[in-house]
């Protein structure tokens, strides 16, 4: 059977990266595409979430060179908010807090960019958030509350998948979802990811560990050593990892050279 | 960017919304006991007032200045008007309608007349020393509830007045309290019978309408045994604009704070803003561009270079002649009155030389902005929002150009409607994206064309970029003495930013205008054609005129002109010892003639009694002009189980002082303070809280939050004093000081009298700042820089904010929206 190809992709070609005038990436390449889950896992250091960040676009993390495209478009041109805008979205590992400002509000905020102010839909809104509260387990009093303000780890690793949810991005990158939670946390958290699977979305989950890959299936896994991906392959390829550790990636990068 | 300030007194009408005329009683500047008694007089008040005054005026007199706050040595007591109405005493209205059309006009404006119907049981209206306005629902008139102007109170109810009256605020608590004491007028009373609940708010508004006139209402709020009321103060100077920092502004508007550009090209603050009366010939200078035509008085000092300095002399004639390219370069300009200005001398014009880049403005984007500069249209069609642009049917390669950087910006195409029949294609894409960059960065319609400072603020070779585009779009080119490249446009404020991007490019651009004039078409139409101007200037031939010399371009005068004037002129400081601004892009010194402050004053004294299990809130959102001195002293005394709550909200003012405070004499009695400052720009904001707990298990909460940026001041300044005998007190302080960018500053100045050992005492301050990675979090989820910053600070005032009545709610947000639109733009 012929696959059709992916309505939206995300091109990186020989991304180079510095942060504090420390080259971090020397040279990612790699292409997400709609529809697909993709899972980068790496040791510590490797540069999993620096790649995560200079995506969005955060001003400390410096391009030096590469290029990245969405759907044709140069992402690093963008501000910000313009690529948030385009479709992009991160799910942060340490969520910023703000007080005052409560969840309900920011979510809404949040959807009328996404949707512009004439599409956005106050109805349908309040409905897919019943709809997602109810997959996270979160209850509705949460929406009150300030956003992160307080939450505990679990409750901002939630917070940030019903963000994704409610924005329904082209691409969501995941940074860690899975770092300090118990294990029915993780459950959860990946159960919603999986479920938010709808036509369409092209996620990239960052993660440390395996586990929460028995959730959500990834199509593929890429593994980032060193500020490169080093090896990409299927499901396998994760359940492999966890086996053995990174080490055998390192001396499998060696050998296959 | 160049502040390119204006100086047009035939336009001072214009902005000149107070009339002098429209006062019916207005005493002489300056006080003196027999102001005080002409006051007392008006007012046709009882004999102890009369001697209350008088006493209190004798205080004012020998009273030091604080000089422990906010410097107020500038206020000049004998330049303010103490009493100005503009209806005779006691013709305070009971319908709008009654009002003179202007006041009423103003009030209209304010919403007040909507809001007294929709949610409010009383309202009072005070237009500088005047109550204008005073009614309160009948409802509550049945109820036993009064709600005057304190000064028919002293004469109707003068029992209540006289027991409570000063009691709580003596004259001599400080020195604004004596000088309210001394020409207090107008001022809310409000009495609420035991056991009766108000219900709905009742609620007073105060504008001062004319410079340097002081306010001095006197408000007394008593809530007899078990009553409830809730009273709130509004000072809202609507239908003042606010200033946005990319914009040509005429000079009476500026105010302290304001951005401008000095002879070096460096932007600076305005310190201070002055007037004063003259009356002589005003000095009109054209430069060789003529829309750079500027008036002042002969006095002011005016960058120049004169011409026997650089011409030639010639032998034979014994005249000056052709003026020497080298001598021009090599001769230091010096500041010349105005008044010994000739044609033909150089006067200064200097390059804007502060950069700062966008890095999310690309060439795409600015390629784009050019052209819908030029020939753009953002509009909402069926409901999405779009930009469409308009040319001529053979300028393709054009059209190509917003093709490809439209497609490069959202990734998708452009429609294009050809009209043969006009000879134009008309293409456009509907993008809410597109339309928010082109209206942000470049405006709406052809007269409000203008560009953000953002753009004004680009390196050259970007803002080129832009130039090519628009020049592309909007220009033509002829043959003339050398190829001449110009842009015409509708829009005064664009034609200035473009000679400025000109002058960043190394070229000076001259601004011709042309008149508006009607045209009778030959088929008999009438055609208003509005005023026009040209931007232009030459390549390929040396424009000998204009010269180029360091940072600057010397710009010969071509005709002066006197004309005579009778009214205000004005003149400010601004920061640092270069004491210089532009005028229409020309350097001028600050003037040394002599002015007198336009700085407003209002000194308010508030009384408040609840009495046992009585509940008062009164809440205040200030937003006075930011030239106002706001000194203001509020207590309020709570017996046995009483409850007194104030919600005071900061934003307006030159300088606040203001402490409410709240006296514990019952035992039980709770004081429950919010309090909220906003200070930007050179706003000094000195606000607290005092609770003195002078019976046993009082409790009090102090919370208060304040924001300080761009140079902005607050100071946190409370007193808790725990008396002896006070056993088994409670009291809660908490100070949150936000400082958005590096240039505000917030102090902290509890002082703890605690005289009982059993006190509980919990005190907190903490002072945040706004986080990169907090703003990255936010725009993350697809909210512009300005809209993250936003919604942190009014997180930040979230606590005051639900406090307030929806619209004042609402009149917050946007106020704190449009200051940071100042902010960060």
């Amino acid at each position: 059977m012929a696959a059709s190809p992916p309505a939206h992709t995300l091109k990186v070609r020989e991304l180079h990266v510095e942060v504090a005038g420390k080259e971090i990436l020397k040279g990612v390449n790699l292409e997400l595409r709609s529809g697909e889950l993709t899972a980068m896992m790496g040791p510590n250091g490797s540069g999993k979430s620096t790649l995560a960040y200079a995506l969005m676009g955060h001003p400390k993390y410096k391009v030096t060179s590469g290029e990245v495209r969405l759907d044709g478009k140069d992402l690093l041109a963008m501000s910000v908010d313009q690529r948030a805008r385009a479709g992009l979205f991160l799910g942060f590992q340490y969520p910023q807090e703000v007080s005052g400002l409560s969840l309900s509000k920011f979510l809404w905020t949040a959807y009328m960019q996404r949707h512009t102010a004439e599409n956005a839909d106050s109805e349908q809104f309040g409905q897919d958030l019943t709809k997602h509260l109810g997959y996270l387990g979160m209850d509705e009093a949460f929406l009150k509350r300030s956003l992160n303000e307080g939450f505990s780890g679990g409750e901002k690793k939630r917070a940030e998948v019903l963000q994704m949810a409610t924005l329904s991005p082209t691409f969501a990158i995941l940074d860690e979802p899975d770092s300090g939670l118990d294990i029915d946390a993780v459950k959860a958290v990946g159960e919603t990811v999986a479920k938010l699977d709808h036509p369409g979305v092209g996620i990239l989950v960052i993660t440390h560990y395996q586990r929460i890959l028995k959730y959500i299936q990834p199509h593929r896994v890429f593994v980032m050593v060193d500020g490169t991906v080093a090896l990409s392959g299927g499901r396998e390829l994760a359940e492999e990892l966890e086996a053995k550790g990174y080490d055998w990636v390192k001396v499998g990068v060696i050998s296959s050279s | 960017m160049a502040q390119t300030t204006e100086f047009q007194p035939l336009d001072y009408t214009r902005y000149d919304f107070k009339d002098p005329e429209t006062y019916k009683v207005r005493t002489p500047r300056g006080l003196s006991r027999e102001i005080v008694e002409k006051i007392s007089d008006l007012k046709d008040e009882p004999e102890w007032m009369r001697e209350y005054r008088l006493r209190a005026y004798e205080h004012f007199l020998h009273r030091p200045v604080p000089d422990w706050g906010p410097d107020l040595s500038e206020i000049d007591f004998d330049a303010y008007t103490y009493y100005a109405n503009p209806l005779a005493e006691g013709e305070t209205k009971r319908s709008w309608d009654d009002l003179p059309p202007d006041i009423k006009n103003t009030f209209d404006k304010l919403g007040i007349p909507k809001a007294e119907r929709e949610y409010f049981g009383g309202v009072g209206a005070q237009y500088d020393s005047g109550t204008v306005y005073h009614k309160i629902r009948e409802d509550l008139t049945a109820k036993g509830v009064l709600f005057t102007d304190t000064d028919t109170a002293v004469k109707e109810h003068s029992d209540i007045v006289r027991k409570y009256f000063g009691k709580i605020v003596p004259y001599n608590d400080n020195k604004f309290s004596a000088l309210n004491s001394a020409v207090w007028s107008g001022g809310s009373f409000v009495y609420i019978p035991p056991g009766v609940d108000a219900g709905i708010p009742l609620q007073a508004y105060f504008r001062i309408n004319a410079k340097s006139v002081g306010q001095f209402e006197r408000t007394l709020i008593i809530a007899d045994k078990g009553a409830r009321v809730h009273y709130i103060e509004g000072c809202l100077p609507l239908g003042e604009e606010v200033l946005v920092g990319d914009e040509l502004t005429p000079i009476e508007q500026i105010e302290a704070g304001r951005t401008v550009l000095t002879s070096d090209g460096i932007e600076t603050t305005v310190e201070k803003t002055m007037v004063r009366p003259f009356d002589g010939d005003l000095i009109g200078i054209t430069p060789v561009s003529i829309g750079n035509d500027f008036q002042l008085t002969p006095e002011h000092p005016v960058l120049c270079v004169r011409r026997e300095q650089v011409a030639k002399y010639d032998r034979g004639t014994g005249r000056l002649s052709d003026v020497d390219p080298k001598k021009l370069q090599s001769v230091s300009p010096e500041f010349v009155p105005a008044g010994e200005l000739r044609p033909g001398d150089y006067i200064h014009y200097p390059i804007n030389r502060t950069f700062h880049d966008d890095p999310s403005l690309g060439a795409a984007a600015l390629r784009l902005l050019g052209y819908y500069l030029a020939e753009g249209c953002a509009q909402v069609i069926n409901g999405c929002k779009a930009i469409t642009l308009t040319f001529h049917i053979e300028e393709t390669e054009y059209v190509e150009e917003v093709g490809a950087a439209v497609h490069e910006l959202t990734g998708k195409a452009i429609w294009k409607v050809p009209q043969p029949e006009k000879h134009a294609i008309s293409i456009g894409v509907y993008s809410k994206e597109l339309y928010d960059l082109c209206v942000r960065h470049c405006g709406q319609k052809a007269e409000g064309k203008h560009l953000s400072k953002t753009i004004m603020d680009l390196p050259p070779e970007k803002q080129q970029t832009l130039l090519r585009a628009y020049y592309n779009g909007d220009g033509n080119v002829y043959e003339r003495y050398g190829t001449v490249h110009r842009v015409m446009t509708i829009s005064r404020q664009l034609a200035f930013q473009v000679q400025e991007l000109q002058a960043r490019q190394g070229v000076f651009a001259t601004i011709n205008v042309r008149k508006p004039f009607d045209e009778t078409m030959p088929d008999g139409r009438r055609i208003s054609h509005r005023r026009m101007y040209t931007v232009y200037h030459q390549v390929g031939k040396r424009a000998e005129a204009v010269q180029r010399v360091g940072d600057a371009f010397v710009v010969p005068i071509r005709k002066i002109r006197r004309t005579p004037y009778h009214g205000n002129v004005y003149n400010f400081h601004v920061a640092g010892d270069n004491n210089t601004y532009l005028v229409k892009g020309f350097s001028v010194h600050n003037c040394t003639a002599p002015v007198y402050s336009t700085d407003s004053l209002h000194a308010a004294v508030v009384e408040v009694v609840a009495e046992p299990r009585a509940k008062v809130r009164y809440t205040t959102v200030q937003n006075w002009s930011k030239n106002v001195y706001n000194l203001v002293t509020k207590r309020a005394v709570a017996y046995e189980e009483a409850l007194v709550e104030w919600v005071d909200g900061n934003l307006g003012s030159k300088i606040t002082m203001k402490y409410p405070s709240v006296y514990l004499k019952g035992r039980g009695a709770r004081a429950d303070i919010l309090s909220v400052a906003f200070a930007a720009g050179g706003q000094i904001i000195d606000s607290g809280a005092k609770v003195v707990h002078s019976a046993p298990d009082t409790s009090s909460k102090i919370i208060s939050k304040s924001i300080a940026i761009r140079g902005g001041r607050t100071s946190y300044r409370g007193l808790l004093h725990v008396g002896k005998g006070a056993t088994g007190v409670k009291a809660a302080v908490r100070c949150d000081a936000l400082l958005p960018d590096e240039h505000g500053r917030s102090d902290t100045y509890p002082y703890n009298e605690i005289h009982e050992e059993d006190a509980t005492i919990t005190h907190e301050a903490v002072v945040g700042k706004i986080g990169e990675e907090q703003i990255f979090y936010l725009m993350s989820r697809g909210l512009s820089e300005s809209d993250a910053i936003h919604l942190i600070l009014m997180g930040f005032l979230a606590e005051f904010s639900k406090e307030l009545p929806m619209d004042y709610a609402l009149e917050l947000n946007r106020l704190i929206q449009l200051e940071m639109t100042g902010a960060v733009g």
